[in-house]
């Protein structure tokens, strides 16, 4: 790889990383919150690199633009014997996608294909009593522990506001309210999904916020009950800025 | 049609006299090839974007991309901090710190480990400039196997993970440790430095070189070897991730010796990054306690991502006898600890 590409790669990459943290929001499709200070700090470091190698390659153009071809090959070969290999041509791949073609955060494919739940059983029963309001907004992690741990059966009756993606269900039976949840990138992803009955399925990784009450199957309070819903009504929402969490829907009522 | 054929043919016509040509003169068929120029990216293009709009395609390269994002950062700071050790640090400076005998070094790195944070991606390019500054490879070794499990913020992953079971966050540590060492002293046994391939010997600082031009070349050179790999690695993990769904996981659940090696398979397979492995290992709810302690002392020392790091740093032999030798170790090592302290 010459020197002047590398400090192209180095360029793009750096460009490819400011413009996925600082001018977007694109990075939250791949990796958490968090990382935005690791990320824009690592664009800096990539974009320093790339001016610096730029600027000694065109300095030592000058000093001997007859050897170009050499330079090229890095004249210096003592600094570290010789220059990177045919490899490093792939890192042009995810700085070209950052820039140009980034794909879509994961969606409903993802969650339909069986990822680990988000959801555990454990062994809490210390329950905060319910609000007062209806519909009353909660998480799918929540209604879900609500539905198979709470003893008291507060949620029984109750109308609850969920929102998610939708998964269609392959069984035909209803569709999934769905959420991906991450742990540190979208190769971690788990789900928690509950089952939507009554309201036909909208289209697939549509967002949705859905107001209901509890399906009863199974006993409500023990793991034996479905996470389920019997919808009232289904009402299209933007995407969450971070959809990767499992946050309450916003109450704009 | 007719263009592409012409394709390959024009290379052997100009290859001898390749220089004069090009100077002088178009390729003969150069119509040919303008036409074939501007038909093949078409063509490509349209066939890759049908393709490329299937749902597991998309997926793939989100997974792809997430994993190197994730894991850029830390590449970066390993490569700076490789950069800046072999740039800046004397040789005489690791002689000091780390006993003389080798035997009792490797532990010593072992647990020197804890002061590096982060994933697994930094610690390759650091072992490497460790190597390259003195430091006898067993020693290097065992810290690069234990750094990325035995630190702070990885620990503290491990707690939340597992709320209310600190054995877990213990078994972890001392598994980890244990097969880190193990590493060592089997490398001090048995390893030849011919495994390692000869460009791992950083010369570290020339006097009348600027110290500042060394660190940045050594830095970009380490940082885009190891990106290229990083990207293989990734590119692997994500394949796996898409084309294997996770309902294959329940049906090893049920014994016991084969649910330990299953998720110790797994944890190569996935390459998690060493901070978040603990929450996955936390959602393998089906399996026994041993066999997800195994996924987390495996998944920071072996992994597809980590092969492809190895074998650019290192070297494929390296890699390759390393990482079996790596796995054996490991999972013997949690298989023993997680016994009792589980």
């Amino acid at each position: 790889m010459r020197r002047p590409v590398q400090a192209l790669l180095l360029v793009l990459s750096g460009l490819g990383l400011l413009q996925a943290t600082l001018f977007s929001d694109l990075f939250l499709r791949y990796v958490k919150e968090g990382m935005r200070p690791l990320l824009v700090a690592s664009g800096v470091v990539l974009l320093a690199l790339g001016a610096a190698e730029g600027w000694s390659s065109a300095a030592r153009l000058r000093r001997a633009p007859a050897a170009d071809g050499a330079s090229a090959r890095d004249p210096h070969g003592h600094d570290h014997g010789h220059g990177p290999p045919w490899v490093a041509w792939l890192l042009f791949l995810p700085a070209l996608s950052l820039l140009f073609w980034a794909p879509p955060a994961l969606g409903a494919y993802t969650a339909s294909r069986e990822t680990p739940q988000a959801v555990t059983v454990t062994g809490q029963d210390d329950f905060d009593p319910l609000p007062a309001v209806s519909p009353l907004p909660l998480t799918l992690g929540d209604f879900t522990r609500r539905v198979q741990q709470d003893r008291s059966r507060a949620v029984q009756g109750r109308t609850v506001l969920l929102a998610g993606f939708v998964t269609p269900d392959g069984s035909g039976d209803g569709w999934y309210l769905t959420r991906l949840i991450l742990n540190c990138c979208a190769a971690d992803a788990q789900s928690v999904k509950v089952h939507v009955h009554g309201v036909a399925a909208p289209k697939a990784d549509t967002w949705v916020a859905v107001t209901g009450t509890w399906h009863p199957s199974g006993t409500l309070g023990t793991p034996s009950a479905e996470a389920g819903l019997d919808a009232r009504t289904v009402e299209r929402i933007a995407r969450p800025s971070n959809g990767y969490t499992d946050g309450p829907p916003l109450v704009t009522r | 049609m007719h263009s592409t054929d012409q394709l390959p043919q024009q290379q052997p016509d100009t290859a001898p006299d390749e220089d004069a040509v090009r100077a002088r003169e178009w390729p003969r068929h150069w119509p040919l090839l303008l036409l074939g120029a501007a038909l093949l990216p078409g063509t490509a293009l349209v066939v890759l974007g049908r393709w490329t709009d299937a749902p597991a395609v998309l997926a793939w390269r989100t997974v792809c991309l997430a994993v190197c994002v994730q894991a850029l950062p830390f590449l970066l700071l390993g490569t700076a901090l490789s950069g800046a050790i072999n740039a800046f640090v004397p040789a005489s400076v690791f002689q000091r710190v780390l006993p003389r005998r080798r035997a009792l070094a490797v532990p010593v790195a072992g647990v020197a480990g804890v002061v590096l944070p982060g994933c697994e991606c930094a610690s390759v390019p650091v072992a490497r400039s460790l190597i390259g500054r003195g430091v006898t490879p067993a020693a290097a070794f065992a810290f690069l196997l234990s750094a990325p499990a035995v630190n702070p913020i990885v620990l503290t992953a491990t707690a939340v993970a597992f709320p209310g079971r600190p054995e877990m966050v213990l078994a972890r540590l001392v598994a980890s440790l244990a097969a880190a060492c193990a590493m060592g002293w089997l490398w001090l046994w048995l390893g030849k430095e011919e495994w390692l391939r000869p460009a791992v010997r950083h010369t570290g600082h020339r006097p009348g070189h600027s110290r500042w031009a060394e660190f940045r070349a050594g830095f970009q050179h380490d940082l885009l070897h190891a990106g290229g790999f990083l990207v293989v690695g990734a590119m692997a993990a994500a394949t796996f991730n898409v084309a294997v769904p996770r309902s294959v996981l329940d049906t090893f659940a049920g014994s016991a010796w084969l649910s330990v090696l299953f998720l110790a398979a797994l944890a190569v397979l996935l390459a998690v990054c060493s901070e978040a492995d603990a929450f996955v290992a936390a959602s393998l709810s089906g399996f026994s306690p041993v066999a997800r302690l195994t996924f987390m002392v495996v998944g920071p020392m072996v992994d597809l991502k980590l092969i492809a790091l190895q074998t650019g740093t290192f070297g494929r032999a390296f890699a390759v006898r390393f990482s079996t030798a790596t796995a054996v170790v490991a999972v013997a090592c949690s298989a023993l600890v997680g016994g009792i302290l589980l």
